[in-house]
């Protein structure tokens, strides 16, 4: 089969690299998947420890050969030696799975997902559907992920697949905001999105609270605690 | 009285065959099919006017609210007491269990019957039994058919009747009217075709008068539909030549023209919408372009059709999409023609002295670039001498007991509007009026034109079409000046509806003197607007006496409008611009419910056109449907237990061992499922989907509640969002998915968002060749994306139908423990019980997050700093920028706080 792949990565340079990435991850914290110390909405990562940074999604030599890689081609990739196929970010990983291949060898996918263990926050099982009828499988992998505590994502063509790993990879830092409501960037409307947040307060009660007292007199109201104080 | 609308109170007579559709169902429950138009309606009155009384508690499922609106104002005509009622979320939970016990007959919502049923508010041992209305439609998963067993589950003897008068839904798909029998609990199939011998020679007796009057197109009418039919040949070859799979016969030329064609080409392509390529999809789009066409041809005026072809023209080119079809020769032939129809070019070249021919469409005048032609509907013509028929006939009508009133019967609105304008102004009017509007530029050409056909009428030409026109020459002065104050009347009759009765009955007193001044004659009758007290408000008056008015065949919001425009009515004739099956029914029963009234029914119908094609479809389609539907209830073989009313009916056992019907694929688990009653706790909004009942069909007790969490609690861990494709697309862009999953986060360990595919459309998130080259945060995969990347907890399942989810849904409580809906129900978005897992308090940082300055990544840092949001306000920009590691939003924050109302509002207001 003859392999494509740019001849700018060698096993060799990303050989090193790999075993920094696996000592990089997060314990399997439920914490947010936001580095502890990135500082600004628009500061890409700046002060990641050398070695766990990577602009790069990082792939198994597993992978050699798998048309989806053709379309990853908006964020550069290399070869690495990984446990999962893909390393999307420093919690962020994502296991490959055709449904054609995965009926040949049902049990290719539970033995990777064991090897896997949980040692990512992000966990992806990224699923070709490319086959007629997916139903039977798909069930069954929905339930092992389940239990796996992976997140399972299908795609149904290889440009798709490979979109998906483009997009981890381009969002591992990316703020939740796309997916939140959009407020109006006005005063008022914050203040009002803001204390119709607290219990019991509804916009009527916002504006009217606000109109008596500014915001600063305003947040005394609801003494609040910290971390590990509720 | 010649207004007939008095509505004396006497039960209407029943029909013999219908005595005998009525008989028949009472003494055996069953399905009735009975042919369109042959009063379906009427017999399911029957049925609720004898269980109108409080010793009976009927359900009735299935009927619209316009429906029932039309059902209880006929019961209450007839002089019943104990009407029935409608149970729907405006009735209280608590209040309902007394609705119920009253008794009579109830139109209930089927989510709230349901619910009842499943939470036992409803009494199921008192009630008589369950009417079902187009009972086509129920389909295994459908909430009707949850109902229906529900009831029969906890209800051995009361009865279920079925109705429809779709016979032709039963005609696709394998053994349909089996299925939905089985899903009625009913053993007999009772087949009432148009051609059953009882019908059919009762009718016989009382036939209406019928004249048929087959109008013959224009030249280029005609031109014009063979042209649009040729494309619409080339366009299905191409379709059968990309999808090899579609089956032939539903691609002949006649089904194309046909209205369900649409439905039925989309029901074999969606399934496999997303890998279609673009070609087949826009020849789909192309053959609804062209059957519009087809449609506008015969049912407008040549400028609304011309005015269709050349936006056609334009949007082509303005998209710089074209599938081809416009480049043909017959597509040029269609506009070359379209255009003929309404104006031409003229020739400078053409010196021949402008004789004024008798044909108006050549006649040319030098000067002019544009000459208009503005060819006139034959159906117009066609109507007018129909009316002018009708009038010399009402002339000497003293014999009938004076003259009889005109109902005409146009398709839609539109129509009925233009034949009214065409009427009262002429055809001139009409179609200079819609030029003007149309192509308003060229106005020289408009005054030519009239200019031209003044000298002619001044001539005095007699053609026959021009004969009425000029003798209402006068009227029409008046009317045009009175266009628009007639518009603005005819919206506020609208808007007044039957609020305003005494305005009305004041202009009825008006009405009547002038109806006993025997003025009979048109051309005397000014033709101004004016109001009549029909209980519909659809209808276009033109003439008072006799009364005239134009009525829409389709496209009214209450269903029954122009039935109950026909009974108050009664009128002695029936114009039928258009003709549909329904209605033309409707007539034959209306008339055989009369017996000795005079009824003519005129029918003008295009011959040769596909207007006519499509009525003749019609009416073979519903006889092969009924021929089909004879020989599957000669082969039927109906199971002893069917109707369920012992313990043997296998639908109604609940063991889920039974209900996998299909694909077995369960496993050992099965053995020590006996021990537990299975539940899944589902949010009361939930019952608008067919999930609910596919869940219970499993085996598994269903608890109807209210969550603000999620929508179905399988475990006391899993907690789950479903979605469907649009709902997920509308949720993750308004923010609501994103506050969802943090609440399900907050409060379950295993927090899921299932996402469910609609069985019928294709499994696929995004269609093929829609990825951009780039990616794009507007994608949906961007978004799902982001998501996941947010919430790591969150499980992601994907079902292809709600048969497979409910599957997978059982799979997943096995050997799980059961939720408690009192706990499940205690959690709201705001509760105060907190999961160790989170160390910081949810509500605090929820405000926090609201702050400009803070986001997701900085939050937890500047929780860590702060004892409550209060120590905030102390907090100077300079901290407030070292503890956020970066001054930009530490300025943001520090401004946010400190800014005054006085200056938010002055501030504000600049903005607005």
């Amino acid at each position: 089969m003859p392999v494509s792949w740019p001849a700018r990565v060698t096993a060799a340079s990303s050989g090193s690299r790999e075993g920094a990435v696996l000592g990089e991850l997060p314990p399997g914290s439920e914490a947010s998947t936001v580095p502890p110390a990135a500082s600004g909405d628009s500061d890409p990562c700046p002060t990641l420890k050398p070695g766990a940074k990577s602009n790069c999604i990082i792939v198994s030599a597993r992978q050699r050969g798998n048309p989806i890689l053709k379309f990853v081609r908006n964020i550069p990739w290399e070869f690495g030696e990984i446990v999962p196929d893909y390393v999307l970010g420093q919690s962020t990983c994502a296991l490959f799975l055709s449904l054609r291949y995965h009926n040949l060898n049902p049990n290719y996918i539970h033995e990777r997902l064991q090897l896997l263990g949980k040692t990512y926050a992000v966990q992806v099982l990224l699923v070709q559907v490319d086959v007629k009828d997916p139903h039977q499988a798909l069930k069954e992998l929905a339930k092992m992920c389940i239990l796996a505590d992976c997140t399972l994502i299908l795609a149904w063509s290889p440009e798709e697949a490979g979109r998906y790993l483009e997009t981890y990879k381009a969002y591992e830092q990316k703020p939740a905001d796309l997916l939140k409501e959009k407020v109006d960037q006005d005063f008022l409307s914050i203040v009002t999105d803001c204390l119709t947040s607290v219990k019991s307060v509804n916009k009527t009660d916002a504006l009217s609270l606000l109109s008596t007292f500014g915001v600063s007199h305003l947040l005394p109201i609801r003494v609040q605690t910290g971390p590990c104080h509720c | 009285s010649p207004v007939g609308m008095g509505g004396e109170a006497l039960p209407p007579p029943f029909l013999l065959h219908e005595n005998q559709v009525f008989l028949d169902l009472f003494h055996q429950d069953g399905l009735v099919i009975c042919a369109r138009g042959l009063g379906i309606d009427r017999i399911l009155l029957r049925f609720l006017r004898l269980y109108c009384e409080p010793a009976s508690l009927v359900l009735v499922l299935n009927t619209s609210p316009a429906e029932e609106e039309y059902f209880i104002d006929q019961l209450r005509s007839d002089g019943v007491v104990h009407l029935p009622r409608r149970v729907t979320n405006e009735i209280t939970s608590n209040c309902r269990y007394e609705v119920y016990t009253q008794g009579g007959v109830l139109f209930a919502t089927s989510r709230i019957l349901v619910v009842d049923f499943l939470t036992d508010r409803i009494p199921s041992n008192l009630i008589t039994g369950i009417l079902v209305y187009k009972a086509h439609r129920i389909i295994e998963s459908c909430q009707e058919a949850f109902i229906l067993r529900l009831f029969r589950q906890k209800n051995k003897n009361g009865f279920i009747k079925a109705f429809t008068d779709n016979a032709i839904a039963f005609h696709t798909g394998f053994c349909h009217v089996e299925r939905v029998m089985r899903n009625l609990f009913v053993r007999k199939l009772y087949l009432w075709p148009r051609f059953h011998i009882a019908v059919n020679s009762f009718l016989e007796k009382h036939k209406p008068e019928v004249v048929e009057i087959h109008v013959s197109m224009t030249p280029a009418m005609l031109t014009i539909q063979t042209s649009i039919l040729d494309i619409l040949n080339v366009c299905l070859r191409e379709l059968k030549r990309y999808n090899p799979a579609l089956e032939v016969e539903d691609l002949s030329l006649e089904n194309a023209i046909g209205k369900p064609f649409d439905k039925t080409i989309r029901h074999y392509l969606d399934p496999l919408w997303h890998q279609l390529g673009a070609k087949t999809k826009s020849l789909v789009q192309d053959l609804k372009i062209l059957r519009t066409l087809l449609q506008y041809l015969t049912q407008y005026d040549c400028v609304t059709f011309l005015n269709l072809v050349e936006s056609l023209k334009a949007t082509e080119k303005a998209f710089g999409q074209n599938s081809g079809w416009l480049f043909l020769d017959s597509s040029t032939s269609m506009f070359v023609n379209a255009r003929a129809r309404v104006y031409r070019i003229s020739d400078d070249k053409i010196s021949k002295k402008s004789k004024v021919s008798e044909k108006m469409d050549i006649k040319e005048r030098k000067e002019l670039k544009r000459e208009l032609v503005l060819e006139s509907n034959p159906k117009w013509e066609a109507l007018r001498e129909v009316l002018k028929e009708i009038e010399s006939e009402n002339k000497n009508s003293e014999d009938l007991g004076g003259p009889g009133q005109v109902l005409i019967c146009a398709s839609d609105d539109r129509t009925c509007a233009q034949l009214r304008e065409y009427i009262i102004a002429g055809a001139e009017a009409l179609l200079m009026r819609l030029y003007n509007k149309t192509f308003g530029k060229d106005e020289r050409a408009g005054e030519e034109w009239i200019k031209d056909r003044k000298a002619v009428k001044s001539k005095g030409n007699a053609r026959s079409d021009k004969g009425p026109q000029a003798k209402k020459a006068k009227v029409e002065a008046s009317s045009k000046q009175n266009k628009i104050m007639k518009k603005q009347d005819l919206t506020l009759t609208q808007m007044m509806g039957k609020t305003e009765e005494e305005n009305i009955e004041e202009e009825m007193e008006g009405y009547k003197e002038l109806s006993s001044s025997e003025e009979i004659s048109i051309e005397e009758t000014k033709p101004e607007d004016f109001h009549l007290n029909l209980a519909s408000d659809a209808y276009y008056g033109i003439f008072k006496t006799p009364l005239t008015i134009i009525h829409p065949l389709q496209g009214c919001s209450d269903p029954y409008a122009l039935t109950r425009v026909l009974h108050e009515v009664e009128p002695r004739y029936v114009v039928l611009y258009d003709a549909e099956l329904t209605f033309v029914r409707q007539l034959e029963i209306y008339k055989a419910s009369k017996p000795g009234k005079p009824l003519r029914v005129y029918f003008l119908i295009y011959g040769g056109s596909t207007e006519e094609q499509r009525y003749l479809t019609v009416l073979r389609k519903e006889k092969e449907a009924f021929e089909k539907l004879i020989r599957e209830k000669a082969s039927m073989v109906i199971p002893e237990e069917r109707e369920g009313r012992d313990e043997t009916n296998l639908d109604l056992v609940r063991d889920s061992t039974s209900a996998t019907v299909s694909t077995d694929t369960r496993k050992a688990g099965g053995q020590e499922q006996k021990s537990v009653q299975q539940t899944i706790i589902v949010d009361m909004r939930e019952f608008r989907s067919e999930l609910p009942s596919l869940i219970h069909r499993r085996g598994i007790d269903i608890e109807p509640v209210t969550l603000e969490v999620g929508d179905y609690i399988l475990t006391p861990d899993i907690c789950i969002e479903r979605k469907s494709i649009s709902d997920l697309i509308g949720s993750l862009n308004n923010g609501r998915l994103y506050s969802q999953c943090i609440s399900m986060s907050r409060y379950y360990k295993r927090p899921i968002l299932l996402i469910e595919f609609d069985p019928s459309k294709s499994f696929s998130l995004t269609s093929r060749g829609s990825l951009h080259q780039e990616i794009s945060s507007n994608d949906i995969t961007s978004k799902l994306t982001l998501l996941t990347l947010h919430f790591p907890r969150l499980r992601i399942l994907w079902c292809p139908s709600p048969h497979a989810t409910a599957e997978l849904f059982e799979e997943l409580k096995q050997n799980r423990s059961q939720p408690d809906a009192a706990i499940a129900m205690a959690i709201t978005a705001d509760s105060e019980i907190v999961p160790e897992s989170d160390k910081y308090n949810p509500g605090s940082k929820d405000f926090l997050l609201k702050i400009p300055g803070v986001n997701a990544k900085n939050c937890h840092v500047l929780m860590n700093h702060i004892k409550s949001i209060s120590e905030l306000v102390t907090l100077s920009q300079d901290k407030l920028s070292e503890i956020l590691g970066n001054a930009v939003n530490a300025k943001q924050l520090y401004d946010f706080i400190h800014k005054s109302y006085a200056e938010a509002i002055s501030q504000g207001k600049t903005k607005r």
